[in-house]
């Protein structure tokens, strides 16, 4: 565990998905995908876009209904018609591409209209918790700016300030640095690098196959709405078994290579 | 003789100026100055209009105006998420609700509360009443309109990422999504505002007693009342002025402000 004096204390839960199928209209995104993901743990879903990885991970906190499958998140079956869906989003964190900070309100309000609104907490407690977190994306003196005031990077930190704020037990991230300038990309990947460590569930759609291959514990390769190939970070990536892995590495690690 | 460019278009600038000119001494000249000035400026024989145009007349319209608009706020709010659901039967009504009171005139919907009601259900509502909810049906149309507009052009990532956060459906939409449609609505719904002050002109056709005379009332009695040509009706539409253009300062600060945040 680190050592860092600004810890927060994570309760963990982990992802069970068995099956799970999505179509929009005829077209089969999601083909029956099995996925686990341990309390604690932290998985790189990878793959080509249009692959399904967006798809599966906005399943998980249903932003996507799925249409067969089921997930269990923590103690909730999120499948289960009856679940109480709000009650399962506050348990789960969610950091968007386009960060989608709420611009009307400043820094601190974003993270703390939630807690107020939502878990009822008093001002002044959501405030300190929103603080924290602030503080811990290296934010704290930014709570009274508003988001159109920040670069991308710094938006994309009180993005995931803002989900810790609601204490989730599990965070999506579907591609965090996709739209940031290159340039400001490590400062989201580092917390995010302190999140894991920290022990919280991360489960994390990415193209940054160095952070994958560094920070995940397990990479899942998606490709066709299938698991191609799944394993150890340091396999999967540094050592694929499968050709369209193979293939989809050398792409993505190799920019300038062209098949002759 | 060949001209160039930049004379010619001088020489143009300059028959047009003398056009214009010519064209206002023959309308000076045209026009009985006497009679023009008795029929739109007789402003010092107007005193049996007053303090009642202001006192009753201004205030009533002023009135009509606010209790319309409140009621076609609810309204068009409530028929811009009927418009929005997933359930069909929703959406159907508030199109046909739109297409319908979007497309009569006003004065008939008026007029249908006015002489329709009392014989169909045998109740006489105020007139404040019909006036309320004939004005509010009809500006609660355009208002549902404009506000489905202002409401889907707050990004899908908003709402997503609120109900992200644990935040209900209504939560999302009251604390997020409205806020920021607010602004991106505020222009085309200080013309609906001004319409609606100009709609509650109407409201002379349900002959009310005295107490609930608009301005545009007080101006026709004006004309039959007093020998001042149409100078009451002048002095109404003057009155209009009052309430409009100061509404349109306001809400161009408004705007001036919401652009210079961006939020």
């Amino acid at each position: 565990m680190s050592t860092d004096t600004n810890e927060l204390s994570v309760h963990a839960s982990g992802v069970e998905i068995t099956g799970l199928r999505k179509s929009y209209g005829s077209n089969e995104v999601l083909k029956g995908i099995d996925l686990n993901v341990a309390p604690g743990e932290v998985v790189c879903l990878i793959g080509p876009s249009g692959s399904g990885k967006s798809t599966l991970l906005r399943c998980v906190n249903l932003l996507e209904q799925p249409n067969g499958g089921t997930i269990m998140v923590g103690g909730f079956n999120v499948t289960d018609p009856d679940v109480n869906l709000d009650k399962m989003r506050q348990q789960v964190g969610m950091v968007f591409q386009q960060f989608n900070l709420f611009p009307h309100l400043t820094v601190l309000e974003n993270c703390t209209i939630s807690p107020i609104k939502v878990l009822k907490r008093k001002k002044a407690e959501a405030q300190k918790v929103a603080l924290r977190n602030l503080e811990r994306v290296g934010l704290g003196d930014f709570g009274d700016r508003y988001p159109d005031q920040l670069s991308g990077g710094q938006q994309q930190r009180v993005a995931i300030a803002r989900a810790l704020s609601m204490e989730p037990t599990l965070m999506l991230f579907d591609e965090p640095t996709s739209a940031l300038d290159p340039e400001t990309v490590g400062e989201v990947l580092s917390i995010m690098k302190n999140l894991a460590q920290a022990g919280m569930t991360m489960l994390v759609v990415t193209h940054e196959m160095a952070f994958a291959k560094e920070v995940a514990d397990r990479v899942f390769f998606m490709d066709g709405g299938v698991v191609v190939e799944e394993g150890k970070a340091v396999d999967v990536i540094g050592n694929p078994q499968q050709p369209r892995t193979q293939d989809f590495l050398r792409r993505v690690l190799d920019p300038t290579h062209v098949d002759i | 003789m060949a001209m160039t460019t930049r004379q010619r278009a001088r020489m143009s600038k300059t028959i047009q100026i003398a056009i214009f000119i010519i064209a206002i001494i023959a309308l000076v000249l045209a026009v009985d100055w006497n009679k023009a000035i008795y029929a739109f400026f007789s402003f010092d024989k107007l005193g049996p209009m007053f303090p009642g145009m202001i006192l009753v007349g201004l205030k009533n319209t002023i009135f009509y105006t606010i209790i319309s608009f409140a009621f076609g706020l609810i309204l068009g709010l409530l028929l811009a998420l009927m418009k929005m659901a997933s359930f069909a039967p929703y959406r159907w009504f508030a199109t046909a609700f739109i297409e319908f009171f979007r497309g009569i005139p006003a004065i008939l919907v008026l007029l249908a509360f006015g002489f329709g009601l009392p014989q169909a259900f045998g109740t006489q509502w105020p007139q404040p009443v019909n006036v309320m909810c004939a004005l509010g049906l009809v500006s609660a149309a355009y208002i549902a309109e404009t506000l489905r507009a202002g409401l889907q052009a707050v990004p899908k990532g908003q709402t997503e990422a609120a109900r992200s956060l644990g935040m209900p459906a209504w939560r999302a939409m009251v604390t997020i999504v409205i806020p920021q449609a607010f602004k991106i609505v505020l222009p085309p719904m200080t013309n609906e505002i001004i319409l609606l002050t100009k709609d509650t002109s109407l409201a002379f056709i349900l002959g009310a007693s005295m107490a609930q005379y608009e301005m545009t009332k007080f101006g026709r009695d004006g004309i039959s009342q007093i020998d001042a040509g149409i100078t009451p009706l002048v002095v109404a539409g003057l009155f209009y002025l009052v309430i409009t253009i100061p509404l349109s300062l306001v809400a161009r600060k408004f705007e001036s402000r919401a652009a210079k945040t961006k939020r």
